[in-house]
Protein backbone atom coordinates (compact mmCIF):
# COMPACT_ATOMS: atom_id res chain seq x y z
CA UNK A 1 0.00 0.00 0.00
CA UNK A 2 2.31 2.40 1.03
CA UNK A 3 4.74 1.74 -1.92
CA UNK A 4 1.68 1.90 -3.91
CA UNK A 5 1.21 5.70 -2.82
CA UNK A 6 5.03 6.56 -3.30
CA UNK A 7 3.85 5.10 -6.88
CA UNK A 8 1.08 7.54 -7.90
CA UNK A 9 2.98 10.18 -5.96
CA UNK A 10 5.79 9.88 -8.16
CA UNK A 11 3.78 9.76 -11.33
CA UNK A 12 1.42 12.54 -10.74
CA UNK A 13 4.89 14.66 -10.08
CA UNK A 14 6.42 13.70 -13.36
CA UNK A 15 3.20 14.75 -15.29
CA UNK A 16 2.69 17.67 -13.39
CA UNK A 17 6.60 18.76 -14.94
CA UNK A 18 5.88 17.86 -18.08
CA UNK A 19 3.02 19.73 -18.69
CA UNK A 20 4.81 22.78 -16.90
CA UNK A 21 7.87 22.37 -19.28
CA UNK A 22 5.12 22.28 -22.70
CA UNK A 23 6.42 25.06 -24.81
CA UNK A 24 4.49 28.17 -24.52
CA UNK A 25 3.07 28.81 -28.10
CA UNK A 26 1.55 32.32 -29.29
CA UNK A 27 -1.63 32.52 -30.92
CA UNK A 28 -2.43 33.86 -34.60
CA UNK A 29 -4.53 37.03 -34.06
CA UNK A 30 -6.76 38.47 -36.57
CA UNK A 31 -9.59 36.25 -38.80
CA UNK A 32 -8.94 33.27 -40.18
CA UNK A 33 -10.32 31.83 -43.50
CA UNK A 34 -10.57 28.11 -44.17
CA UNK A 35 -9.78 27.24 -47.43
CA UNK A 36 -10.42 23.99 -48.96
CA UNK A 37 -7.78 22.60 -51.70
CA UNK A 38 -8.70 18.92 -52.98
CA UNK A 39 -10.57 18.09 -50.44
CA UNK A 40 -8.79 19.32 -47.85
CA UNK A 41 -9.38 22.24 -45.32
CA UNK A 42 -6.51 24.62 -44.70
CA UNK A 43 -6.04 27.17 -42.26
CA UNK A 44 -4.87 30.52 -43.21
CA UNK A 45 -3.69 33.24 -40.86
CA UNK A 46 -4.68 36.91 -40.94
CA UNK A 47 -1.18 38.27 -42.83
CA UNK A 48 0.46 41.95 -43.00
CA UNK A 49 0.31 42.59 -46.65
CA UNK A 50 2.50 44.67 -48.87
CA UNK A 51 3.40 48.36 -48.43
CA UNK A 52 6.05 50.32 -49.54
CA UNK A 53 7.02 53.46 -47.67
CA UNK A 54 9.88 56.15 -47.07
CA UNK A 55 11.95 55.75 -43.79
CA UNK A 56 13.94 58.72 -42.24
CA UNK A 57 16.99 58.09 -44.59
CA UNK A 58 14.48 58.53 -47.47
CA UNK A 59 15.15 54.92 -48.49
CA UNK A 60 12.14 52.71 -49.48
CA UNK A 61 11.00 50.20 -47.37
CA UNK A 62 8.41 47.25 -47.72
CA UNK A 63 7.12 44.37 -45.99
CA UNK A 64 10.30 42.33 -47.76
CA UNK A 65 12.27 44.51 -45.64
CA UNK A 66 11.16 42.17 -42.44
CA UNK A 67 11.75 38.65 -44.24
CA UNK A 68 13.21 36.49 -42.01
CA UNK A 69 12.82 38.90 -39.37
CA UNK A 70 10.39 38.77 -35.90
CA UNK A 71 9.29 42.44 -35.86
CA UNK A 72 7.40 45.00 -33.33
CA UNK A 73 5.30 47.89 -34.81
CA UNK A 74 3.46 51.17 -33.65
CA UNK A 75 2.02 54.03 -34.22
CA UNK A 76 2.71 57.77 -33.59
CA UNK A 77 3.76 61.45 -35.23
CA UNK A 78 6.95 63.54 -33.81
CA UNK A 79 4.69 66.42 -32.56
CA UNK A 80 2.46 64.33 -30.40
CA UNK A 81 2.37 65.75 -27.26
CA UNK A 82 0.70 62.80 -25.40
CA UNK A 83 1.46 59.29 -25.15
CA UNK A 84 4.73 58.63 -28.15
CA UNK A 85 7.30 59.57 -25.42
CA UNK A 86 6.30 57.10 -23.32
CA UNK A 87 5.89 54.78 -26.50
CA UNK A 88 9.11 55.89 -27.58
CA UNK A 89 11.39 55.33 -24.66
CA UNK A 90 9.74 51.27 -24.01
CA UNK A 91 10.53 50.99 -27.55
CA UNK A 92 13.78 52.20 -26.92
CA UNK A 93 14.07 49.37 -24.51
CA UNK A 94 13.77 47.22 -27.07
CA UNK A 95 16.11 48.47 -29.46
CA UNK A 96 18.73 49.02 -27.07
CA UNK A 97 18.04 45.24 -26.13
CA UNK A 98 17.53 43.60 -29.96
CA UNK A 99 20.66 46.05 -31.10
CA UNK A 100 22.61 43.52 -32.14
CA UNK A 101 20.13 40.75 -32.87
CA UNK A 102 19.52 40.69 -36.85
CA UNK A 103 16.38 38.14 -36.28
CA UNK A 104 14.62 41.52 -35.00
CA UNK A 105 13.16 44.52 -36.35
CA UNK A 106 11.37 47.54 -35.13
CA UNK A 107 9.05 49.94 -37.44
CA UNK A 108 7.01 53.08 -36.38
CA UNK A 109 4.60 54.27 -38.79
CA UNK A 110 3.97 57.88 -38.51
CA UNK A 111 0.06 58.84 -38.83
CA UNK A 112 0.77 62.29 -39.61
CA UNK A 113 2.84 61.43 -42.54
CA UNK A 114 2.25 65.20 -44.06
CA UNK A 115 3.98 66.71 -41.61
CA UNK A 116 6.45 64.10 -40.67
CA UNK A 117 8.27 64.37 -43.91
CA UNK A 118 11.53 62.01 -44.30
CA UNK A 119 14.03 64.98 -42.51
CA UNK A 120 11.57 65.26 -40.05
CA UNK A 121 11.72 61.78 -39.02
CA UNK A 122 15.60 62.19 -39.73
CA UNK A 123 16.26 64.75 -37.01
CA UNK A 124 13.57 62.58 -35.14
CA UNK A 125 15.67 59.88 -35.04
CA UNK A 126 19.06 61.58 -34.59
CA UNK A 127 17.62 63.32 -31.55
CA UNK A 128 16.23 59.78 -30.02
CA UNK A 129 19.56 58.88 -31.00
CA UNK A 130 18.55 55.64 -33.10
CA UNK A 131 19.32 54.48 -36.23
CA UNK A 132 17.59 52.30 -39.52
CA UNK A 133 17.41 49.56 -40.60
CA UNK A 134 16.99 48.67 -37.23
CA UNK A 135 14.65 50.96 -36.26
CA UNK A 136 12.67 52.34 -39.04
CA UNK A 137 10.60 55.32 -38.86
CA UNK A 138 8.05 55.41 -42.12
CA UNK A 139 5.62 57.97 -43.90
CA UNK A 140 3.76 57.72 -46.85
CA UNK A 141 0.33 57.94 -48.59
CA UNK A 142 -1.70 58.87 -45.50
CA UNK A 143 -5.09 56.68 -46.50
CA UNK A 144 -2.57 53.35 -46.91
CA UNK A 145 -0.93 54.06 -43.47
CA UNK A 146 -4.68 54.50 -42.25
CA UNK A 147 -5.68 51.05 -43.98
CA UNK A 148 -2.98 49.33 -43.00
CA UNK A 149 -2.87 50.20 -39.17
CA UNK A 150 -7.03 49.36 -39.19
CA UNK A 151 -7.02 46.83 -41.35
CA UNK A 152 -4.01 44.85 -40.87
CA UNK A 153 -2.27 45.65 -37.40
CA UNK A 154 -6.08 45.79 -35.55
CA UNK A 155 -5.08 49.19 -34.41
CA UNK A 156 -7.00 52.65 -34.16
CA UNK A 157 -5.28 55.23 -36.06
CA UNK A 158 -6.76 58.26 -37.47
CA UNK A 159 -7.30 62.37 -37.87
CA UNK A 160 -9.25 63.60 -34.97
CA UNK A 161 -9.53 67.46 -34.60
CA UNK A 162 -10.40 66.95 -31.15
CA UNK A 163 -7.59 65.18 -29.87
CA UNK A 164 -4.88 66.94 -28.31
CA UNK A 165 -2.43 67.15 -31.22
CA UNK A 166 -4.81 66.61 -33.52
CA UNK A 167 -4.54 62.38 -34.14
CA UNK A 168 -5.81 60.15 -31.79
CA UNK A 169 -3.74 56.35 -32.27
CA UNK A 170 -3.59 53.67 -29.97
CA UNK A 171 -0.50 53.06 -27.59
CA UNK A 172 -0.03 49.15 -28.99
CA UNK A 173 2.93 47.70 -29.56
CA UNK A 174 1.89 44.46 -32.12
CA UNK A 175 4.27 41.56 -32.54
CA UNK A 176 4.56 40.44 -35.70
CA UNK A 177 6.20 36.78 -36.78
CA UNK A 178 8.50 35.60 -39.34
CA UNK A 179 5.45 34.88 -41.86
CA UNK A 180 3.90 38.62 -41.48
CA UNK A 181 1.59 36.95 -38.46
CA UNK A 182 0.51 38.92 -35.61
CA UNK A 183 0.91 37.38 -32.88
CA UNK A 184 0.56 39.78 -30.00
CA UNK A 185 -0.53 43.07 -29.23
CA UNK A 186 0.59 45.04 -26.09
CA UNK A 187 0.02 48.23 -24.44
CA UNK A 188 3.16 49.83 -25.19
CA UNK A 189 2.68 52.88 -22.52
CA UNK A 190 3.28 50.23 -19.62
CA UNK A 191 6.78 48.83 -18.70
CA UNK A 192 5.06 45.75 -17.49
CA UNK A 193 3.33 44.75 -20.67
CA UNK A 194 6.14 45.54 -22.53
CA UNK A 195 8.38 42.86 -20.76
CA UNK A 196 5.65 40.94 -20.86
CA UNK A 197 6.65 41.16 -25.25
CA UNK A 198 10.00 40.71 -24.38
CA UNK A 199 9.13 37.54 -23.39
CA UNK A 200 6.71 36.34 -25.98
CA UNK A 201 9.69 38.13 -28.55
CA UNK A 202 11.70 35.21 -27.00
CA UNK A 203 8.98 32.51 -27.35
CA UNK A 204 9.00 33.67 -30.94
CA UNK A 205 12.83 33.78 -31.86
CA UNK A 206 12.62 30.02 -30.93
CA UNK A 207 9.76 29.48 -33.23
CA UNK A 208 11.08 27.55 -36.64
CA UNK B 1 17.95 52.34 30.66
CA UNK B 2 14.70 54.85 31.06
CA UNK B 3 16.47 58.01 31.10
CA UNK B 4 18.16 56.57 27.69
CA UNK B 5 13.92 56.25 26.35
CA UNK B 6 13.24 59.36 27.70
CA UNK B 7 15.58 61.08 25.97
CA UNK B 8 14.89 59.63 22.93
CA UNK B 9 10.92 60.26 23.05
CA UNK B 10 11.89 63.84 23.68
CA UNK B 11 13.89 64.10 20.61
CA UNK B 12 11.92 62.72 18.14
CA UNK B 13 8.81 65.00 19.85
CA UNK B 14 11.71 68.07 18.94
CA UNK B 15 11.78 66.65 15.23
CA UNK B 16 8.07 66.83 15.02
CA UNK B 17 7.78 70.11 16.93
CA UNK B 18 10.84 71.46 14.73
CA UNK B 19 8.13 71.50 11.42
CA UNK B 20 6.80 74.64 11.12
CA UNK B 21 3.66 75.51 9.62
CA UNK B 22 5.64 76.90 6.34
CA UNK B 23 7.17 73.27 6.40
CA UNK B 24 4.00 71.29 6.56
CA UNK B 25 2.74 73.68 4.02
CA UNK B 26 5.46 73.21 1.77
CA UNK B 27 5.58 69.56 2.30
CA UNK B 28 1.70 69.75 1.02
CA UNK B 29 1.92 72.07 -1.92
CA UNK B 30 4.82 69.23 -3.17
CA UNK B 31 2.56 66.54 -2.56
CA UNK B 32 0.07 67.82 -5.07
CA UNK B 33 2.60 69.44 -7.23
CA UNK B 34 3.86 65.96 -7.59
CA UNK B 35 0.39 64.19 -8.82
CA UNK B 36 -0.20 67.09 -11.23
CA UNK B 37 3.76 66.60 -12.69
CA UNK B 38 2.05 62.96 -12.86
CA UNK B 39 -0.58 64.33 -15.20
CA UNK B 40 0.88 67.02 -17.21
CA UNK B 41 4.74 66.61 -17.13
CA UNK B 42 5.71 63.17 -16.92
CA UNK B 43 4.67 61.38 -20.33
CA UNK B 44 7.25 63.33 -22.10
CA UNK B 45 9.94 64.61 -19.49
CA UNK B 46 9.55 61.07 -17.59
CA UNK B 47 8.95 60.08 -14.18
CA UNK B 48 12.94 60.77 -13.48
CA UNK B 49 12.80 64.16 -15.01
CA UNK B 50 15.82 63.01 -16.50
CA UNK B 51 13.75 63.62 -20.14
CA UNK B 52 14.05 61.66 -22.99
CA UNK B 53 17.38 61.78 -24.85
CA UNK B 54 17.47 64.81 -27.08
CA UNK B 55 14.08 64.82 -27.67
CA UNK B 56 12.70 66.46 -24.09
CA UNK B 57 14.94 68.32 -21.69
CA UNK B 58 15.48 67.13 -17.70
CA UNK B 59 13.41 69.32 -15.60
CA UNK B 60 14.78 67.52 -12.62
CA UNK B 61 18.60 68.72 -11.28
CA UNK B 62 18.64 71.09 -13.51
CA UNK B 63 20.17 74.72 -14.18
CA UNK B 64 16.82 75.80 -15.36
CA UNK B 65 15.33 77.93 -11.90
CA UNK B 66 19.14 79.58 -11.99
CA UNK B 67 18.33 80.87 -15.23
CA UNK B 68 14.43 81.71 -15.81
CA UNK B 69 12.52 83.40 -12.86
CA UNK B 70 9.37 82.02 -11.95
CA UNK B 71 7.27 83.97 -14.00
CA UNK B 72 9.60 83.11 -17.09
CA UNK B 73 8.46 79.42 -15.88
CA UNK B 74 5.06 79.81 -15.90
CA UNK B 75 4.83 82.02 -19.17
CA UNK B 76 6.57 78.65 -20.13
CA UNK B 77 4.16 76.08 -18.49
CA UNK B 78 1.09 78.11 -19.50
CA UNK B 79 2.00 79.01 -23.08
CA UNK B 80 4.48 76.33 -24.21
CA UNK B 81 7.99 76.49 -25.93
CA UNK B 82 8.48 77.09 -29.50
CA UNK B 83 11.65 77.02 -30.49
CA UNK B 84 15.49 76.05 -28.90
CA UNK B 85 16.01 76.29 -25.36
CA UNK B 86 19.12 75.71 -22.84
CA UNK B 87 19.06 73.10 -20.25
CA UNK B 88 22.32 72.23 -18.78
CA UNK B 89 24.19 73.77 -21.22
CA UNK B 90 22.43 71.56 -24.06
CA UNK B 91 20.15 73.01 -26.39
CA UNK B 92 16.80 71.42 -27.07
CA UNK B 93 15.06 72.62 -30.41
CA UNK B 94 11.27 71.06 -30.05
CA UNK B 95 7.92 71.77 -29.69
CA UNK B 96 5.98 71.77 -25.59
CA UNK B 97 2.23 72.20 -25.97
CA UNK B 98 0.84 75.11 -23.62
CA UNK B 99 -1.61 74.23 -20.74
CA UNK B 100 -4.14 76.50 -20.00
CA UNK B 101 -6.28 74.47 -17.67
CA UNK B 102 -4.47 75.14 -14.63
CA UNK B 103 -4.79 77.56 -11.89
CA UNK B 104 -2.80 79.58 -9.77
CA UNK B 105 -2.88 77.40 -6.60
CA UNK B 106 -1.67 74.51 -9.79
CA UNK B 107 1.25 76.39 -10.51
CA UNK B 108 2.37 77.29 -6.91
CA UNK B 109 1.77 73.36 -6.35
CA UNK B 110 3.74 72.61 -9.36
CA UNK B 111 6.66 75.40 -8.89
CA UNK B 112 7.30 73.90 -5.11
CA UNK B 113 7.13 70.52 -6.71
CA UNK B 114 9.90 71.48 -9.29
CA UNK B 115 11.91 73.73 -6.88
CA UNK B 116 12.45 71.05 -4.95
CA UNK B 117 13.51 68.69 -7.30
CA UNK B 118 16.02 71.07 -8.08
CA UNK B 119 17.48 71.62 -5.01
CA UNK B 120 15.61 74.37 -3.35
CA UNK B 121 13.20 73.40 -0.67
CA UNK B 122 11.20 76.74 -0.51
CA UNK B 123 7.71 76.91 -1.10
CA UNK B 124 5.86 79.14 -4.12
CA UNK B 125 3.04 80.74 -2.83
CA UNK B 126 -0.14 81.29 -4.25
CA UNK B 127 -0.23 84.70 -3.78
CA UNK B 128 3.07 85.04 -5.86
CA UNK B 129 1.30 82.81 -8.54
CA UNK B 130 -1.45 84.41 -8.33
CA UNK B 131 0.62 87.94 -9.14
CA UNK B 132 1.88 86.66 -11.74
CA UNK B 133 -0.56 85.31 -13.55
CA UNK B 134 -2.61 88.67 -13.27
CA UNK B 135 0.24 90.10 -14.81
CA UNK B 136 -0.02 88.21 -17.83
CA UNK B 137 -3.54 89.45 -18.70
Amino acid sequence: MQQKNTFLSSFICLFILISCSEKKELPYLGPKTIQIVAGKSDTIYHKIPAFQFLNQDSVWVNERTFNNQIYVADFFFTSCPTICPKMKTQMLRLYERYQKNTSVGLVSYSIDPDFDRPYRLKTYAQKLQIKAPKWNLLTGDKKAIYQLGEKSYMVTAQEDKNEAGGFVHSGAFILVDKNKHVRGIYDGTKSEEVDHLMEDMETLLKEK
Amino acid sequence: MKNKLYLIILSVGGLFSCQSKEEILRQQYSIEGMNLYQIHCENCHLKDGKGLKELYPPVFQTDLFKRLNETQIIHLLKYGQKGPIQVNGKSYDGYMPGNNRLEALDYAELITYLREKNGIEKTFSLDSARLVLKNFN
